[in-house]
């Protein structure tokens, strides 16, 4: 039998707290659209991270053509045609489109307007409609990507990894990618396509390697399986479904409202245009988006920490527009960023100390104009048991914690802060399943206390399974308010990319202006 | 934990031995027996009371530029400046003084000295802490900048306003003996400046992890921008932080204006801002590790000296030691962050083995 | 005027050597915090070879050695063993402070009066130095000055018209990038690092050997930070960095020519000041910066 052109053999790799790999083997033919699923961290990065030489692994080989290899640094993966894009791509965001895909693969004088024609002239080869010159800061994530696409066919790559490529996707955009790769592969040339989205699996996929806890646990032929047999392989286990959703009663004050708010943005990034909402007690009210359009802009416009071009936030019924940042938490708004680590915690600092981020200011902490250490442990120890926060103690440094623990103590600290409205961007970005389902039964949770809800995701399942009402944000205009029922995956699609779908959906504006 | 902590003694410990080893090793060039020399160091500064009181008294100050480097470096900002912030302390401690002469008697006198330079350096550092809150400056560069400028404001007023009597020197006349700072032990120069500094060291730690502004503080210096969305208004940091710092500095002043040479003495002591942060590097910026960080260049620079006066070792290996113990220093840094990694790794190695 | 504008271009030339060398590395993503103690070395190599040798040259080739060896030892900790720039500067330039005088005592023992040795001299340039007031004030310089008139275009090309150039810009602005284009990070910036050195270096010794022809600890005084600063204020541009070397010059031009002339309009700690306030009052009023992303972070990848 021929050996298949690249091979891994029992690759085990070792970071300092995790092991991220352990004897993983399988091996990627010619021609062939290979799919790595498997939830956050179950090792699918890191295994191609060492085959695209970024990381070494601690045993184990790699063999192309039969023959083995060592693979030190991407200089010797790129040599031997392989190619990776990154989740969060690799590019450099001053930086022209051209000048970014060159790097590494110019040398001496470089003719600019020579390389922008050969970047063009590949770009509109696979019908790319790509300004070489163009800054990648300006880019839209789609169109990034797209930069980092045609970075591996400038290097002439025969076996392209991609890592989560749809996450930055709208369903349609993602459907013209998934093309993309199938036509790549008839010409003859590989493709890894890491991604935890089972749908995408089926529809990519020649063969399909299910990783779960760094191990292998499936390899199988699309043709052969389905779609329940990857969930089992890949969760391990069955999850319990989420509570029955409650309706929310006709008498339930309007608390959140939102009137005509809109946000210039200085840097390149997105603002606000004209945003009208309102939000009732006990209601999740979704926005969906692909990431980038407007929702931290507008999570942030409500805390307080964005000034507005025009418009009004009010929460129960009270202008929040002269209110400081700290005197909208004491109106009782809690926020969850999409960063928990950037913008959520302070990552060298104690549990206990995270605990009281937002509340150093009062006076229940102090004693003596001291720090009530002992109260504020207590506290802390607290949360750990209700939300089962694996932790070693109050003590612990937050940086020691998983991302799913993190994630816990954030919702933990802003369930109390939120007495009144939570907004919750990304909850579960990163987060394996059971985390996921934690932090959803939490959301639904407060929900039934009677807290507004604000829940943005990218993930379209999230937002059918928790939203009473969604509305689709793109370019920071809201496209349409709708109950859940109204939508369709398809649907929500097109808005997301911002197509106007009214003739469809009569009743949108009336919704919007209620 | 335990072993982390360890490595942190054992670390610094075999850092600061490196540190002697490498200097004394640069004797050999001046055709010095290092050995000798050594010995001579470690026997002189233990020969008498005075002179093992005298490690007290040069530990003092550096204590306290320590600390005007180690308050900031908690928030995430660089006090480069902390020898400007010690040089308006002193000038306005002399000015002070100077203007006083007998008009008080000595504890009030002596309290108006320390509250004006501690006031003085303090408004200098908020200085940079302000145009850091106000318009985002580099505040590394502005603070750096402000020792030169301190320096020639110092200069102008020795040789003008307070130059002394004969105008041949420039410097100030003595001070006062009333405001001198009392001498602690009789028949040495350890003066109340040395219980000053380490009440201030004791003041620091609490505040930085005891109370809410020293949280916040903290809070800003590894993440600002939590901060920042936790209603933490990080510009009022700043200018705190920056102004305790100057006003530490500025305490540093008055110890040796008033605590050791009684009289402003032009371009003194040009080097206490750099090993403040040699002090704070090799204490981690503890600041109960900085009273014995401080102490241990003390030691160095008063065994550095007698070394010179009675071998001709020039006074130039006290640099060149602090200058070895802090690159030491940085080295253990590292090699203990390779410890604790290769320790981790082990241990899941083992349980994988299973 | 013309003797002070004249100066002026000279007091620029180390500076801009210092802040040219700021901005290659910098723009790799790498202060060098070592600066003052790369221009102290400096100053002290070139002393030491040109006062040995009898030959300034053989001074600037001892110079470029001594500042490649400091920035050596500050490229090791800062970029391979991934420590704190500004403190790992500190250290290495208050033990570059103690290492002057040390080798100053190693070489010359105790001598009663400053050694010396004759500094590099003005070379007019045939015809252009004839020109009225642009000949003395353009062409009758040394020849560390006039090499800054090929420095600021050659680095400008390097900067913006190379694969090297690019390769530099990427690593400071996202060093993963440059990573997964399979080029190492850490040695592209180490190369910065040494280069800035050997620049550095010979800044410094444009102070012992160009200009006074002799050597004394106290001799950069802080100039090494302005060099930084110009990098900062200069946006990371070899011709935004032209300009603030010109600026920086003429100040101290105009110190030296105030302490001389004796005019005591003015105190004269105001005149000596004055490049440290303008620095200050630049920082403050600068407003948008092109900061190189990644300046100052190490390249970590997980392990």
């Amino acid at each position: 039998m021929d050996s298949p052109y690249l091979e891994l053999r029992d690759v085990t790799k070792l970071f300092a707290k995790v092991v991220a790999n352990r004897h993983v083997s399988f091996s990627i033919q010619s021609g062939e659209v290979v799919a790595l699923l498997g939830e956050n961290g179950a090792g699918k990065s890191t295994i191609m991270k060492i085959l695209y030489g970024l990381y070494h692994a601690d045993s184990g080989e790699i063999l192309i053509n039969g023959v083995a290899r060592k693979i030190a640094s991407p200089k010797d993966a790129m040599a031997l045609g392989i190619a990776m894009i990154q989740q969060h791509f690799s590019l450099v965001p001053a930086h022209s489109v051209t000048e970014n895909i060159i790097l590494g693969n110019a040398s001496g004088r470089i003719n600019l307007a020579a390389y922008q024609k050969q970047v063009r002239e590949l770009a509109t080869e696979y019908g790319f409609d790509i300004d070489p010159a163009a800054l990648v800061r300006d880019l839209p994530v789609g169109v990034q990507q797209k930069v980092e696409i045609l970075k591996a066919l400038f290097q002439k790559a025969r076996l392209l990894i991609m890592d989560e490529p749809t996450a930055v996707l709208t369903p349609q955009e993602a459907v013209k990618l998934m093309a993309f790769v199938r036509r790549f592969a008839t010409a003859g040339h590989s493709v890894v396509f890491i991604t935890h989205k089972l749908k995408e699996v089926m529809a990519v996929a020649d063969r399909i390697i299910v990783m779960r806890n760094g191990e292998v646990h499936g390899d199988l032929l699309r043709a052969s399986t389905d779609e329940k047999e990857l969930s089992t392989l890949m969760i391990g286990r069955e999850l319990p479904p989420l509570p029955k959703e409650l309706a929310i009663p006709a008498s339930a004050k309007e608390m959140l409202r939102l009137d005509g708010v809109s946000i210039r943005d200085a840097h390149g990034g997105c603002g606000l245009e004209e945003v009208s909402f309102a939000i009732r007690e006990g209601e999740i009210f979704g926005i969906a988006g692909v990431s980038g359009n407007g929702q931290q802009e507008l999570c942030e416009a409500i805390c307080g920490f964005r000034p507005l071009a025009s418009g009004s936030i009010s929460l129960d019924g009270r202008d929040l527009a002269r209110l400081g940042i700290r005197d909208r938490i004491g109106l009782g708004i809690g926020y969850v960023p999409a960063d928990r680590q950037k913008d959520g915690l302070v990552m060298e600092l104690s549990l206990a100390e995270n605990m009281i981020l937002k509340s150093s200011y009062d006076a229940k902490w102090k004693q003596w104009r001291l720090l009530d250490r002992p109260r504020i442990a207590q506290y802390a120890n607290s949360k750990i048991q209700a939300y089962s926060i694996k932790a070693p103690g109050p003590d612990a440094v937050v940086k020691e914690l998983s991302g799913g623990n993190q994630q816990k103590l954030v919702v933990a600290r802003e369930v109390d802060n939120g007495t009144r409205l939570l907004i919750f961007d990304q909850p579960t970005r990163g987060l394996d399943l059971g985390a996921i389902d934690y932090v959803h039964k939490a959301i639904l949770a407060e929900r039934a206390k009677g807290k507004g809800v604000l829940c943005i995701s990218t993930e379209l399942s999230e937002i059918f399974a928790l939203s009473d009402r969604i509305a689709v944000l793109y370019k920071g205009v809201i496209q349409g308010i709708f109950k859940k029922t109204e939508l369709t995956t398809e649907k929500i699609g097109l808005l997301m990319a911002g197509y106007a779908i009214d003739a469809e959906i009569p009743n949108m504006t009336k919704e919007s202006a209620k | 934990m335990n072993a982390n902590l360890r490595d942190l003694f054992l670390s610094t410990f075999f850092a600061v031995v490196l540190g002697i080893v490498a200097s004394a090793s640069l004797l050999l060039f001046l055709g010095k027996n290092p050995i000798a020399a050594y010995t001579l160091l470690a026997t002189s500064i233990i020969r008498d009371s005075y002179t093992i009181a005298d490690i007290f008294v040069k530990a003092t100050p550096l204590i306290l530029t320590g600390l005007a480097f180690a308050l900031p470096f908690k928030a995430s900002l660089f006090n480069i400046g902390a020898q400007g912030q010690f040089y308006i302390g002193a000038l306005a401690a002399s000015a002070v003084s100077l203007a006083l002469g007998e008009r008080l008697p000595g504890l009030p006198g002596i309290l108006l000295v320390i509250v004006a330079a501690m006031v003085a350096g303090g408004l200098w550092g908020a200085f940079i802490g302000w145009v850091k809150a106000k318009f985002n400056s580099n505040e590394f560069l502005i603070s750096m900048m402000s020792t030169y400028v301190a320096l020639a404001v110092m200069n102008y007023f020795l040789r003008t306003a307070l130059m002394e009597a004969k105008h041949e020197y420039p410097q100030t006349d003595t001070f006062a003996p009333r405001l001198w700072l009392p001498t602690i032990f009789e028949g040495t120069r350890l003066h109340a400046g040395f219980i000053l500094a380490v009440l201030f060291a004791l003041f620091t730690w609490v505040l930085l992890y005891r109370t809410d502004l020293g949280y916040r503080i903290r809070v800003v210096g590894h993440n600002p921008t939590a901060a920042r969305l936790s209603g933490i208004e990080a510009s009022r940091i700043y200018i705190s932080t920056f102004f305790l710092a100057g006003a530490l500095a500025a305490l540093a002043g008055v110890t040796e204006t008033n605590g050791v040479q009684h009289m402003l003495v032009q371009g003194f002591n040009p080097t206490l801002g750099a090993e403040g942060i040699g002090i704070a590097i090799l204490a981690n910026a503890n600041p109960i590790g900085i009273i014995f960080a401080a102490i241990l260049f003390g030691a160095l620079k008063v065994g550095g000296n007698v070394m010179g006066q009675m071998s001709g070792i020039p006074a130039s290996i006290i640099e060149i030691m602090e200058g070895f113990v802090m690159i030491f220093v940085i080295l253990s840094y590292f090699v203990r962050n390779f410890l604790a990694t290769r320790r981790a790794k082990r241990v899941l190695q083992k349980s994988l083995a299973v | 005027m013309i003797n002070l504008l004249s100066r002026a271009l000279l007091m620029s030339t180390p500076l801009l050597f210092g802040a040219i060398a700021e901005v290659f590395a910098e723009r790799a993503g790498v202060m060098i915090t070592a600066i003052e103690g790369i221009f102290l070395l400096g100053a002290l190599g070139g002393f030491v070879g040109a006062y040995l040798s009898g030959n300034l040259y053989l001074g600037l080739l001892l110079a470029i050695f001594t500042g490649m060896a400091v920035a050596a030892v500050y490229g090791w900790i800062t970029v391979y063993l991934k420590q704190h720039q500004i403190v790992t500067g500190t250290a290495i330039s208050i033990l570059a402070a103690g290492l002057s005088s040390y080798f100053m005592r190693v070489f010359f023992g105790t001598p009663i009066l400053p050694l010396t040795v004759e500094p590099l001299k003005a070379i007019p340039l045939p015809l252009l130095s004839q020109i009225p007031v642009l000949g003395p004030i353009f062409f009758t310089q040394n020849i560390l000055t006039y090499a800054i008139y090929g420095i600021v275009p050659l680095s400008w090309f390097i900067l913006y018209r190379t694969s090297l150039g690019l390769t530099i810009r990427s690593a400071g602005e996202n060093p993963e990038a440059v990573d997964v284009a399979g080029i190492k990070v850490d040695r592209i910036r180490f190369a910065m690092v040494l280069l800035a050195g050997a620049m550095g270096g010979i800044a410094g010794a444009f102070y012992s050997i160009g200009f006074l022809g002799m050597f004394t600890t106290n001799i950069i005084g802080g100039r090494g930070w302005i060099a930084f600063a110009i990098c900062f204020l200069g946006n990371w541009n070899p011709l935004g960095v032209l300009v603030g070397t010109l600026v920086f010059g003429l100040a101290e031009a105009l110190a030296i020519y105030m302490q001389s002339s004796g005019t005591m309009l003015l105190p004269n700690e105001l005149f000596i000041a004055l490049p440290y306030i303008l620095t200050i009052v630049l920082t403050i009023s600068r407003k948008s910066f092109n900061v190189p992303a990644k300046l100052g972070i190490p390249y970590r990848k997980e392990n």
